[in-house]
């Protein structure tokens, strides 16, 4: 059985006397694409730079591919990629010399450096732009420099914070396509981010943290499944002053002042609540299947845990 | 291998950081020295009777010359990191492999590798107005690799505990040049009082502009095994203690 990519056991983390992360345990196997999600300050970033080695911790272990992240910095840290929330860049340099530094400090020799950068400034559209220093690119091409330099080293991990943050929307689906050809060619994805949508798209397992702990971590589905409700909806010909007492003992309920009927899929009783409908005399003009989203799931975590 | 290769990535970049700024980082120094030599050396030197037997040019070189060393090691090491902690991009050097050891030692080797070019320049500018000999080359290259090593040290201490750039400059303006200017750069210990003759052995810069001039003219006011480990034990103290900060992520890790 191989190692998790990522395996955290009771980390603890405090700033002075705020407790940071509050004994939070969890597990990415590789080839995920895991979404972490949080409200803002639930201590996504800082776990984020724990794993990183850009934060110190007070209890608990992490792990990369088995690799402890304090004892054996060195190997952790060469399986990682990180694409940060800032723009960290060195000023000095241009865009193609952050690239090949980048990809020295990992250990790549200089002429195959120099190949890795071509392929991926060609990829992210940056090769007009090798020669200009960070600070000349526009927002956009600074975010996708940022996840260029990331794979420099060919990482077998990409931790990603908030990558789409501020882009406009055709930007955001091409680094969608993107962040899913590399896992789709292995790499496993670690991606933080406020877009709940974009989690629900690209990730195939969820993480949330509130408040420094972690609320739940399962399999998208499962989670959407074990904590939203699916409903039936059905739109009525006429308005309903009060919910006929047989509708409600299905488990029925009366939305938007009595024009809609909410019933839970759960309760496979919409056969019997459509006869009763069509027994009271009232035409139905919808039906809709609503499904839960991610977003749902999402609020109904953070709010019921605060 | 791969290690060593990032090290070499990260001396390089470090070199590649002063001089793209290379008028602000050696240009400066060459033309102070060119002005220290002419008025203080040439002009009002003539003046000067000889010091330790030697014209006061000579005498002058190599303290200027280690001068030169110290400040430009220090504002190298202290300006690269402190920007890097200010802007954010040591994180890129804090998630890759290279070890602490290697970091700390790529970084002060910027710095080495700017004293060296200022000092060599210093060195090429002083011949304009006279040939100052270089007796013992061994004892230049120790001197001058190890007070710029302490020295980047130094700089990186202070960049680390640093909280804006001001600290920075009131550490060389308060310690280093006072020290610098006692050290015995313009003068000779002899010409001193006793009382403050004292004092200047307890400052460190006053073994290496000894030393330096023990290397290139071969005569100093304090044995040259004294100047060799004063230098040697200062640089081991900094250096273990920089490398401990960075261990620890003293400033650098949140």
């Amino acid at each position: 059985m191989n190692d998790p990519a990522i395996e955290i056991k009771g980390l603890t983390k405090f700033y002075r006397h705020f407790k940071a992360l509050d004994d939070i345990s969890f597990q990415v196997e590789e080839g995920d694409f895991f979404g972490f999600l949080g409200p803002n300050g639930a201590g996504k970033t800082t776990t984020i730079s724990v794993i990183t080695g850009l934060a110190n911790y007070n209890s608990g272990s992490v792990r990369v591919f088995g690799h402890d992240v304090t004892r054996e910095y060195r190997a952790a840290r060469a399986l990682i990629g990180l694409v940060p929330q800032e723009f960290n860049f060195d000023p000095f340099l241009t865009a193609e010399q952050i690239l090949i530094y980048e990809a020295g400090y990992f250990g790549l020799p200089k002429g195959k450096a120099r190949l890795r950068a071509d392929d991926l400034l060609n990829e992210f559209g940056l090769s007009s732009y090798r020669r200009l220093d960070f600070r000349k690119l526009s927002g956009g091409l600074k975010r996708r420099l940022l996840i260029a330099r990331a794979l420099m080293h060919q990482p077998r991990i990409l931790i990603v914070d908030e990558p789409t943050a501020g882009l406009d929307l055709e930007l955001r689906y091409k680094l969608w396509d993107f962040f899913k050809e590399a896992n789709r060619k292995g790499i496993t994805i670690f991606l933080t981010t406020h877009y709940i949508e974009e989690a629900e798209k690209l990730c195939n397992r969820i993480g949330v943290i509130h408040e420094g702990k972690m609320v739940e971590v399962d399999e998208k589905n499962n989670l959407i499944k074990r904590i939203g409700h699916d409903t039936i909806e059905i739109q009525l010909d006429r308005t309903l002053p009060t919910m006929p007492e047989s509708f409600s003992e299905l488990g029925a309920e009366l939305m938007q002042g009595g024009t809609i009927i909410q019933l839970p899929q759960e309760n496979q009783q919409f056969s019997k609540l459509l006869r009763l409908i069509h027994a009271q005399g009232i035409d139905i003009l919808n039906i809709n299947s609503k499904k839960t989203t991610l977003e749902e799931v999402f609020i109904h975590l953070t709010r019921n845990k605060k | 291998m791969k290690s060593l290769i990032g090290f070499k990535s990260l001396v390089e970049r470090e070199i590649i950081r002063f001089t793209s700024v290379f008028f602000q980082t050696i240009f400066p120094p060459l033309v102070s020295s060119f002005l220290y030599i002419a008025i203080f050396g040439f002009t009002i030197g003539r003046q000067i009777e000889r010091v330790d037997g030697m014209p006061y040019l000579n005498f002058l070189i190599p303290g200027l010359i280690m001068m030169y060393i110290i400040e430009g090691s220090y504002s190298n090491t202290s300006s690269s990191l402190f920007i890097s902690r200010w802007a954010g991009h040591i994180q890129e050097i804090l998630v890759t492999p290279l070890s602490y050891f290697e970091m700390v030692l790529a970084i002060l080797i910027g710095g080495l590798a700017r004293s060296l070019v200022t000092a060599s320049g210093v060195y090429l500018v002083s011949l304009l107005f006279m040939r100052t000999p270089i007796q013992h080359p061994f004892i230049v290259l120790t001197m001058a690799v190890f007070v710029s090593l302490s020295f980047s040290s130094a700089g990186a201490l202070i960049a680390l505990f640093a909280e804006e750039f001001e600290h920075l400059t009131i550490c060389t303006t308060f310690l280093i040049t006072p020290l610098i200017f006692f050290g015995g750069v313009f003068h000779s210990v002899k010409m001193l009082p006793n009382v403050l003759q004292v004092i200047t052995s307890f400052n460190p810069i006053f073994y290496m502009v000894n030393g330096m001039r023990y290397g290139m003219l071969g005569t100093s006011d304090v044995p040259i095994a004294q100047c060799l480990i004063v230098v040697f034990s200062l640089f081991a103290v900094l250096f273990s203690f920089t490398v401990f900060l960075f261990k620890t992520g003293f400033k650098l890790r949140k």
